[in-house]
């Protein structure tokens, strides 16, 4: 194991603490930890892609990012305006 | 050296990557959890993005890296200012200034 998927397995410890506010705050809280979540699998990905030493699986965090962004907006626009 | 700076990074990376979960944990409100979101956003991926350019220097993998990190960039605030602005309608009904807020 090298120092790169050293780093995304303590990382993974981070959607504790994401996962309880999700589950138990209210809706923009628990979407606020989803954000997170988000910021945090895409680095953790981008520690894996450069932990197993493949170029293709750099291609995943971009997606990754990507998605975080436009799911945040469609979350947010919906909580904002229809519940 | 290199070696030495990648991991700093990377441990860099992580610890900030924690604190900003656990500070959304220990906050109260949903403004004050947005704080921490944010410096998920770009502590710590800027700091795995160095980690990889020291480690790959400017390969596929290094320009993928930077397109990765950089949506987050621009993602973060997009996004943050949008939940804001969401919760915000939420509470108020308006996401605009209240007669109290507003800047003489």
């Amino acid at each position: 194991m090298n120092e790169f998927l050293l780093a995304a397995t303590v990382m993974l410890a981070g959607f504790i603490p994401v996962g309880i506010v999700c589950l138990r705050e209210g809706p923009i809280d628990a979407l606020a930890a989803l954000e997170l979540a988000g910021a945090l699998a895409t680095t953790i990905l981008l520690c894996l892609s450069e932990g197993f030493g493949r170029s293709f699986y750099f291609d995943v965090p971009v997606i990754c990012a990507a998605l975080t962004w436009v799911s945040g907006l469609v979350f947010a626009r919906f909580l904002g305006r229809h519940i | 050296m290199s070696g030495l700076a990648v991991h700093v990074l990377l441990v860099i990376a992580v610890v900030a990557q924690l604190l900003s979960a656990l500070g959304l944990l220990v906050m109260r409100t949903a403004a004050d959890r947005l704080h921490y979101t944010s410096a998920a956003f770009t502590v710590g991926p800027f700091c795995v993005l160095a980690a990889v350019l020291l480690h790959t220097g400017m390969t596929t993998a290094g320009y993928n890296a930077i397109a990765t990190v950089g949506l987050l960039f621009l993602a973060g605030p997009i996004v943050v200012h949008a939940t804001a602005r969401a919760g915000r309608r939420r509470v108020l009904g308006d996401p605009g200034p209240r007669p109290e807020e507003r800047v003489q």
